[in-house]
């Protein structure tokens, strides 16, 4: 069992030989896993540069410098002591919130819209990082709830921490992150044992809501995407169009696909967002269906990794943690993969690793990277 | 240390929820799967038909723009099919992209350094096409057509180009149209407008560019692996073409009116020059001349780099219409508001004498007439008759500066006539408000003298002077100015008759308008315009000399020269009515027009001769009263 250390979490940044123990207990299968799906996306990246992956600012050299910034802090994060994040929960909400009004305030986007704050010229999408903030809270809260989790205070609480995020990432608007929030709230707290019959409830409350969405949250391009969805034809010249163009990209890629960059679908004119939302059509028509599958394997092995944490995981963190990353990594999964396949509406959610955009990717190395944390230090808790 | 799945956590959480969690998981990417396999494996090989051979792609049509035609349906301007070249980004691969641009740099005899900017400057989006030669030859474009497989990414595009048919004679009112900029495509958005489209720049394909312009249509086609369109599969919606326009120019007039300043301006030098004819009935304008000018099919061609460096040079400035786009000192032809104000204030009758001398004083300064002796007592008639200053500096002091400012708006001076024309201008018609803000300090008394007498900071444009006259001509309605007055389908079929537009009524008695026109003939008769009145038709109007800039060490000043008139109905001269009196106490005037002569500096008024010519030419008369002496330049300013 290693050397049991008492009292109060500590950073093992620079710990030096103590830290050993600890190290030892890193998921190799779930970082090996992690840096596959990236490296996947580095190739996305590559292949959808235009020609000109090494010039600078391409869609590939940028792609390079968020994996090597993804990386640093996923081991930032591993090396962290996850126990500070409970220490630290509330002020991390505040965060939350202030990052997304900023990106009201001042942040922009393509019309209306404002999704991203400009850094030094590189844009940054908060709404991404403000996922891993909420699962964080969400853990502290549900952990503090031990014993009193099948109890109705515990959903309501958890939609009242969940609520103010969910609307202002709805006010930017982005409909489809504020749905993964959604997502993350369910899903955590399924895992977490909260009470099966109220969480139905509030899935049906939810189902019921949808009509009152349509009539006032919905705006008009959301309403003509879920239209077209139901009905390719009846908006052939926009979002009907990307899907049934999708489809061919996807279909044509047939066993083992056209190779990389030789796509023709998504590498001429037919797939507008091809290094973005329908990343996933490059993918599918270059690498072709072996390619996809294990992509999707990936993914499974990935889930597996921190679906295993958190059942070892010796506190009601840890598990809660996990089925929030895990709940938010299978829904977008499915949502964007779906959208690609023409069996999910069109929704500007990005398909982990493999979308191009840093704040994705980051996201998901922090929260990897606590995952990361708790593994290694699931054994050495004294509660 | 790895815990086994079965049975609950030391920690107490159930292996149920985890076991359905993963089963959702797993059903997720199942469902996937299953959908990945019927799409790459079941129907593989449908997809990959569609993609490889028959790929649906959508493209614009282009609609034709509308036409524009004169009062009488001559056409101005039409569409004719010519060349372009351009290129998609996309479709042209790096490595072959040296070889391509040199053949092209060869075919086109452009140098390659301007296709690849070309290129690069549009390439927003590298799957647009981008223009790079416009006007190609149909000889070069054949071998670039038949060339097109080593030629990748490179179309040839068959595009519509307007030509002007009336170009230079009507540029100005035209204008032409262009390439869209960076800039109009983030302005415009998405009504419409592609990267390499084109949008009126100037002139009426500018300000009716909503109207010309037409829709884009959109066909769905199917491209081979190689882009080229094998069929058009269907028409998702056809374009709409334009409206044409029927414009109240009369390109006749408009000859003879720019023949007429064409001649004065040679003659006495000029760099600047303006005319405008309008029916003082309706406020349509029949002809507006601003020269220099320039040539609009030009700019419809694509205009080089040096032909528009070289506009720019041009001395005068081609480029501007200063019919509209600039404001002037009006001189003396502002003496008509001063005269009215003062009428309808009651500050004067028309019996009214006044005592005019050499010069009238304020404190140390003297406020000189123009002609530096004086014209002895007189009345408003011969007052403007002779356009005496000190006359008009003593009515100006009547009515003092903001009554003055009150009447020249109720003209419409020193505000927008909002003619339908880019790029107009509003003036300036000081008051006291107006000094305060502009400069801080009070209007002084000899200013309020300056402006009676369309001195000082009084400044407006052409267009606002003729419609001022025009007001007066048909009895006090003040129109705005009128450009088109047909709106026409594309089959030529009546959309909208576009009615005269009236500013307002002035708020002037018609006996104080009757007074001024008598007062306006009075200026021929009385031979301030020389051999003007001796023309065999009626005509009534006002010069003007404008000084402006600064004295030079003589102590002269450069001046323009204005000449605002209007001719009644059945002009000819009537025996019954000698003097033309009971022709412009009518309100029935036919025509007005306005000649301006910039940095004139002539012995006699240049305007007042290009108007004499041209209504020498426009009614046809048989004699040519022309005195070329008047347009000796005597003022040489600086010198």
């Amino acid at each position: 069992m290693g050397t049991l250390r008492a009292g109060a979490a500590r950073l093992d940044l620079l710990g030096g030989r103590s830290t050993s123990g600890t190290w030892a207990h890193f998921d190799l299968q779930l970082a090996f896993y992690a840096l596959a799906l990236g490296v996947v996306g580095l190739l996305m990246a590559y292949t959808n540069s235009q020609g000109a992956p090494l010039a600078p600012g391409s869609v590939f050299t940028r792609g390079l410098m968020w994996f090597a910034i993804a990386m640093v802090l996923f081991t930032l994060a591993a090396a962290a002591d996850f126990r500070w994040l409970r220490t630290f929960a509330w002020p991390l909400y505040g965060l939350n919130l202030a990052l997304l009004i900023l990106t009201i305030a001042i942040g922009s986007g393509v019309g209306e819209v404002s999704r991203w704050i400009s850094i030094g010229g590189l844009q940054f999408q908060f709404s991404e990082l403000a996922k891993i903030l909420m699962a964080i809270v969400l853990a502290a809260y549900l952990s503090g709830r031990a014993g009193r989790l099948g109890s109705l205070t515990t959903i309501i609480g958890a939609a009242v921490l969940a609520l103010p995020p969910f609307a202002l990432v709805l006010m930017q608007p982005d409909l489809g992150t504020s749905l993964v929030f959604g997502a993350i709230v369910m899903g955590t707290l399924f895992l977490s044992g909260a009470s099966l019959r109220w969480l139905l409830v509030a899935g049906a409350g939810i189902v019921a809501m949808v009509p009152v969405a349509w009539t006032f949250v919905l705006a008009d391009y959301q309403k003509r995407r879920l239209i077209s969805f139901m009905d390719p034809a009846a908006d052939p010249l926009d979002s009907g169009y990307q899907l049934t163009q999708s489809q061919i990209a996807v279909g044509s890629g047939g066993i083992f696909g056209k190779g990389l960059t030789n796509g023709s679908q998504t590498q001429l004119d037919y797939l507008p967002v091809q290094a973005t939302d329908f990343v996933g059509a490059t993918l599918a028509e270059e690498l072709g269906f072996v390619g996809c599958v294990v992509v999707l394997i990936l993914f499974v092995a990935l889930l597996w990794r921190v679906l295993l944490v958190g059942w070892r995981s010796r506190d009601g963190f840890g598990v809660s943690f996990a089925g929030a990353i895990a709940s938010m990594i299978a829904f977008q999964l499915l949502v964007n993969f779906g959208m690609v396949l023409g069996i999910m509406p069109i929704t500007g959610i990005p398909l982990p690793f493999i979308t191009h955009g840093g704040a994705s990717l980051i996201s998901l190395a922090i929260g990897l990277g606590i995952i990361q944390s708790i593994a290694m230090r699931q054994g050495r808790a004294e509660w | 240390m790895s815990a086994p799945l079965a049975g609950d956590s030391a920690r107490g959480w159930s292996w149920k929820r985890f076991v359905v969690f993963a089963i959702i998981i797993a059903t997720v990417v199942l469902a996937l799967g299953a959908r990945l396999f019927a799409l790459q494996i079941a129907n593989g090989g449908y997809y990959a038909g569609l993609s490889r051979e028959n790929r649906l792609t959508l493209q614009p049509l282009a609609s034709a723009r509308g036409l524009i035609f004169d009062r009488n349906g001559r056409r101005l301007v039409e569409n004719v099919p010519t060349f372009s070249i351009k290129v998609r980004a996309a479709d042209l691969p790096l490595s072959q992209r040296q070889g391509v641009v040199q053949r092209l740099s060869v075919l086109l005899g452009m140098p390659a350094a301007d296709i690849i900017e070309a290129v690069d400057r549009a390439a927003s989006n590298r799957f647009d096409l981008v223009r790079i030669a416009k006007n190609v030859p149909e000889d070069v474009a054949r071998i670039i057509s038949e060339e097109h497989l080593s030629l990748p990414g490179v179309e040839v595009a068959v595009e519509p180009q307007r030509r002007y048919s009336y170009a230079p004679l009507v540029s100005q009112v035209m204008g032409y149209t262009g390439a869209v900029t960076r800039e109009d495509l983030e302005r415009l958005g998405p009504a419409g407008y592609l990267n390499d489209d084109t949008i009126g720049k100037a002139g009426v394909e500018a300000s009716f560019e909503e109207i010309l312009r037409g829709e884009y249509g959109v066909e769905e086609v199917e491209r081979d692996a190689r882009g080229e369109v094998l069929r058009v599969s269907r028409t998702l919606r056809e374009p709409v073409a334009g409206d044409s326009l029927e414009l109240t120019i009369d390109v006749d007039v408009q000859a003879d009116a720019e023949t007429a300043l064409r001649w004065a301006m040679e003659v006495a030098g000029l760099q600047r020059g303006v005319v405008i004819v309008m029916d003082p009935q309706t406020g349509q304008i029949l002809a507006m001349v601003s020269l220099p000018t320039y040539d609009s099919n030009a700019f419809a061609q694509g205009i080089t780099t040096a032909d528009y460096q070289a506009l720019l040079e041009t001395p005068g400035g081609p480029l501007k219409n200063y019919a509209i786009s600039e404001n002037f000192p009006p001189g003396s032809t502002f003496k008509l508001i001063t005269g009215t104000g003062a009428l309808q204030d009651g500050e004067m009758t028309d019996e009214t004498v006044l005592r005019t001398a050499p010069y009238l004083s304020i404190g140390n300064y003297r406020y000189w007439d123009w002609n530096r002796r004086g014209f002895g007592p007189l009345d408003i008639y011969d007052g403007f008759g002779h356009s005496s200053d000190t006359f008009f500096y003593q009515v100006a002091g009547m009515l003092g500066i903001d009554r003055l400012a009150y009447w020249a708006n109720q003209f419409g001076l020193g505000q927008r006539t909002g003619i339908e024309l880019p790029g107009e201008v509003a003036g300036i018609m000081p008051s006291n408000e107006w000094k305060q803000r502009v400069m801080n300090q009070p209007i002084y008394p000899g200013e309020v003298y300056h402006a009676g007498i369309g001195q000082g900071y009084d400044s407006f444009t052409p267009i606002q002077m003729l419609n001022a006259y025009a007001a007066l001509a048909n009895g006090g309605t003040l129109y705005k100015p009128q450009i088109v007055r047909r709106v026409l389908s594309a089959d030529g079929s009546l959309i909208q008759e576009i009615e005269p537009e009236v500013i307002q009524q002035l708020p002037v008695d018609a006996q104080v308008l009757e007074t001024m026109r008598l007062a306006s003939r009075r200026v021929l008769t009385s031979y301030h315009t020389w051999n003007l009145v001796d023309l065999p038709i009626v005509l009534a109007g006002k010069t003007g000399t404008a000084e402006y800039g600064v004295r030079d060490a003589k102590g002269r000043l450069p001046f323009h020269s204005w000449f605002a008139a209007f001719v009644p109905r059945e002009p000819r001269k009537d025996p019954a009515d000698p003097d033309g009196l009971e022709a412009v106490s009518r309100t029935d005037a036919e025509l007005a027009v306005l000649a301006f002569a910039y940095d004139s500096n002539t012995t006699g008024n240049a305007a007042t001769e290009i108007v004499k010519y041209f209504l020498q030419l426009h009614y046809d008369l048989r004699v040519d009263l022309r005195d070329r002496d008047l347009l000796v330049v005597d003022n040489l300013y600086g010198q």
